[in-house]
């Protein structure tokens, strides 16, 4: 039963198919005509063999157009589309032949015309293949996208490359001699490509040509390029070479300016923004180098501004100078100065790149923690403020008004001109208002008084130093003094002004003594309390010395009876005239030297224990310095180890005339106490009396201890400071703390 | 106590007359002298004695702690004392009083008060609170018998072990207040 059922579906199916397709002819003409069309379109449309003649073979588009039409009568298109697409299939190896005939060729000679001219091959037979217009788009396009999807199977993986070398053999060349009518003679391959869909396929490649075109074109140009600004020139050579290159590879098709500007938005920001973004990892990693020629490198500064408000590359910039600081400077084989001056540029190239200061806050922080860690970086500074530097390379811009140092300022609310801080800041970030070099050096450290103090270790060693009364020296060190009155304020250099008042009365003092009774000995005057800690000696200067400074102190107490004359023999110099006999020696010598060389008067051979104990008591290797400069003058000899004769004639054979010079032996060792050697002094202090409250008040907690620590003179600890001296003595055991009460641990 | 004074000595009084005059002008030079004072303490380092300003606002009242020294009956003991400046110091001594109590021939058990000739009438301006605690501490080891305020002590001095019994039962030791 089922049987006859399908029969007859079968049946009525058949029928049907077959009056469709004979179209109710009689007979079977209908059937017959039907295949004639058939064969006729499939014969037309199928992809032919370029590279043989057949593809000459022209058709007569009105048979076809009518076998077209009766097979679309019949409901027969899209088998028709089918077989078609099929043989399209088939046929591809023709093309994949002659793919692999020109990649080959490529790879021998790399030549990208040779890909050029495959893609034109291609799109030949792109165009042979196309089937007429009359089948309508949905069919075209089809072809297309199968057409495409056959092509992109039998490119081989080396095309991608060959097409980027082919693309970049497009690009404007460097030569601004060679016009860009090369460009635009690329357009018939941008068209084979577009035409063929390469142009999307490969989009990511073109782009990459691009990129690396623009930067290439920035580092043979800008790299090691800072004085002048080379953002300008780039985007001139942008405008002058990539817009055409681009016009042709993208906007070819463009009829108006508007569309022109459409289509070339996108990708045009894009070559911008690498351009850019190129630049400034440039100029980051030259940072370091830039800040070095700084101000040679005003140029580069300002580009690297202009392209960080394009780009976010502030958090790499920061990377990459923190990074070259603590490779290359902050090092033990770095000089402080070195240092310094670094960090200056740096302050100031950092000011141009971004005045907020948020970038150098976080740059200069390392290297403010590590100046800090330095013994020598306050001397440094200062000798650098007063102008003390051989090198003449002062930090300190001429230029820059003398201002007082400023505190750091609150943020003031009410200013109408009030900026919240940058969005990178971090949560310590103060806004240092763009305040001078010096106020941001004073500022690595917490108080400027230790710059005070060691300012006036400075001047005391200076003034020390200044022989004959050397008035001009004297009145520069007052000038000095005046600048940097500006700076700390009157108050805190009032014991520099002792000083300096000390060196004229000094000198006034002396012509006055000198007039009543003339001497050879000049001494300076100094007031004890106003002077650093001078480093003590027990020198004790024989023979005429003694005599000498007991006769002006003499005469000293004449002129002023309440005052005595405490000797500082240690210091100063003295100029000698040894009279031996066969030569004289005119040397000017520290005192030991002096002192030495006067006991050789009273016997000609003496020990050096014998001498150290003659003047005194004085440290062994400053004698044993002493007497090597006299042997070094040949004046003395060393006989057996520790003996020293005095040479009355000369040793060396009378034929070889030796030059009499002057010799000037200075003393390289400074005289007075450095600055830390003095707050260590005053930590020991302050230790005694903490002992001495806590053993009598008992356990204490730490604000009361900084408040009874005021009964000590000059205490000047700030809570932190005793925090961490406190704590230190913890470590070490001498403390407990409990309850934030100290207490002695015993 | 006052009347145990020795009056071998001229009335204090009249050695301070006249400087009492002049008491206002010269708090300024006492605060100094004291400031000095304290100075010379802290960095002598002698051992088992210590004195410190009570506060850092007023330098006429100060605490000090006298150890007893080795070898006496008081050795390994601490004691607290309290310094108390007249506005005309050096010129008068100061009044010095034991705060934790002590059995000693010379020191009132309850009230902590002290018989020493230095602190009454053999006081100079020479001495300083160095010289005092420095006489405390020779006081503990060697009793001025003759002239006792604790006649119990004075009489058990010479039996150490007994001595030194009464001393421990007395003895507080010094506890850290702040």
């Amino acid at each position: 039963m089922a049987t006859e059922a399908v029969r007859s579906q079968v049946t009525a199916k058949w029928q049907y198919a077959f009056s469709r397709l004979n179209r109710d002819q009689p007979g079977i003409t209908g059937l017959l005509t039907f295949s004639q069309a058939w064969m006729l379109a499939t014969e037309m449309l199928r992809p032919k063999d370029l590279t043989s003649p057949e593809s000459m073979t022209e058709y007569n588009m009105d048979n076809f157009r009518a076998a077209v039409a009766m097979l679309n009568r019949c409901h027969r298109l899209p088998a028709l589309l089918e077989t078609f697409l099929d043989n399209l299939r088939k046929a591809f190896h023709l093309i994949e032949r002659e793919v692999q005939e020109h990649m080959t060729e490529y790879e021998r000679t790399s030549e990208t015309a040779i890909i050029n001219r495959l893609l034109q091959r291609i799109l030949q037979w792109y165009k042979a293949w196309a089937p007429p217009q009359d089948l309508g788009p949905t069919c075209l396009s089809a072809y297309t996208l199968n057409f495409q999807t056959n092509l992109f199977s039998i490119l081989p993986s080396t095309f991608p490359t060959a097409f980027q070398s082919l693309c970049v053999s497009t690009l404007p060349s460097a030569d601004p001699l060679v016009s860009i009518d090369h460009v635009t003679s690329s357009e018939p391959f941008w068209s084979a490509a577009e035409a063929l869909g390469l142009m999307d396929r490969y989009d990511s490649i073109i782009a990459s040509v691009g990129y690396e075109h623009i930067e290439a074109h920035v580092l043979s140009t800008c790299t090691g390029q800072w004085e002048r600004s080379m953002l300008s020139d780039l985007r001139s050579w942008m405008a002058d070479k990539v817009i055409p290159w681009m016009l042709v590879t993208y906007a070819r098709n463009a009829q108006t300016p508007e569309e022109v500007r459409h289509l070339l938005q996108g990708v045009g920001s894009r070559f911008e923004f690498h351009m850019n973004k190129t630049l400034c990892d440039l100029r980051t990693r030259e940072i370091f180098d830039i800040i070095i020629d700084f101000p040679d490198s005003m140029g580069a500064l300002h580009d690297l501004k202009e392209c960080l408000q394009r780009v976010d590359q502030r958090a790499a910039l920061v990377q990459s100078l923190r990074r070259a600081n603590r490779k290359r400077l902050l090092h033990p084989g770095a000089d402080t100065k070195l240092i310094l001056s670094q960090y200056v540029a740096t302050i100031k190239c950092l000011r141009i790149v971004d005045p907020p200061g948020v970038l150098l806050f976080k740059v200069a922080d390392p290297i403010r923690r590590y100046l800090r860690g330095r013994p020598d970086t306050i001397r440094c500074i200062v000798s650098n403020l007063v102008g003390d530097d051989e090198n003449g390379d002062s930090l300190v811009d001429e230029n820059e008004p003398i201002q007082p140092l400023q505190n750091v300022d609150v943020d003031d609310y009410s200013d109408p001109n009030w900026e919240p801080e940058p969005i990178d800041a971090g949560p310590e970030f103060r806004t240092n208002k763009p305040s001078d070099i010096i106020t941001t050096l004073v500022s690595i450290y917490d108080s400027k008084d230790l710059f005070v103090k060691e300012l006036q270790v400075l001047l005391a060693q200076r003034l020390l130093a200044v022989t004959d009364n050397d008035i001009e020296k004297i009145e520069k060190e007052r000038r000095n003094i005046e600048i940097l009155k500006i700076r700390f304020g009157e108050a805190a250099l009032q014991v520099c002004e002792v000083m300096l008042k000390d060196m004229s009365d000094s000198k006034r003092m002396d012509t006055h003594v000198q007039v009543q009774k003339s001497s050879v000995v000049h001494p300076t005057v100094i007031s004890r309390h106003f002077w650093p800690t001078l480093k003590t000696s027990h020198l004790k200067m024989p023979g005429q010395f003694q005599a000498l400074q007991e006769e002006y102190a003499q005469e000293f107490n004449v002129f002023k009876p309440d005052k005595k004359l405490r000797w500082l023999p240690q210091l100063g110099t003295v100029h000698l005239e040894l009279e031996l006999e066969d030569r004289k020696v005119d040397v000017k010598v520290p005192p030991l030297e002096a002192a030495f060389i006067e006991l050789f008067s009273q016997k000609p051979v003496w020990s050096m224990d014998e001498l150290i104990e003659a003047v005194g008591s004085v440290d062994r290797s400053a004698a044993l310095k002493a007497l090597i400069t006299w042997v070094d003058l040949e004046v003395l000899k060393e006989d057996a180890e520790d003996t020293f004769r005095l040479l009355e004639v000369s040793e060396e054979s009378p034929d070889v005339p030796r030059e009499r010079r002057a010799v000037v032996v200075s003393e390289d060792v400074p005289p007075v106490a450095s600055a830390q050697q003095q707050q260590a002094e005053r930590m020991k202090i302050y230790w005694k009396f903490i002992e001495g409250m806590l053993t009598n008040l008992g356990p204490l907690p730490l604000d009361r201890i900084q408040s009874m620590l005021r009964i000590v003179p000059g205490y000047d600890q700030t809570v932190e400071q005793l925090s961490m001296f406190l704590e230190a003595a913890r470590r070490e055991g001498l403390l407990l703390v409990r309850d934030g009460l100290w207490k002695l641990n015993r | 106590m006052e009347q145990l004074t020795s009056s071998l000595a001229p009335p204090r009084s009249s050695q301070k007359s006249n400087v009492t005059t002049s008491n206002q002008q010269n708090s300024g030079s006492v605060t100094k002298r004291l400031g000095n004072e304290l100075m010379t303490l802290m960095m002598s380092s002698s051992p088992g004695i210590s004195a410190f300003p009570k506060s850092d606002g007023n330098l006429f009242e100060w605490v000090g702690t006298i150890e007893g020294a080795p070898e006496t009956v008081y050795a390994g003991l601490a004691f607290r004392i309290s310094i108390s400046f007249p506005p005309n110091y050096p010129y008068v001594a100061p009044a010095i009083k034991f705060e934790s109590p002590c059995y000693h021939p010379n020191v009132d058990i309850n009230s902590g008060a002290i018989c020493l000739d230095i602190l009454q009438d053999k006081w100079s301006a020479v001495y300083s609170v160095q010289t005092i605690l420095l006489s405390l501490q020779s006081l503990l080891g060697e009793p001025n018998n003759a002239s006792p305020l604790n006649v119990d002590a004075a009489g058990l001095w010479d039996r150490p072990d007994d001595f030194k019994t009464q001393v421990m039962k007395h003895y507080r030791g010094i506890k850290d207040e702040s």
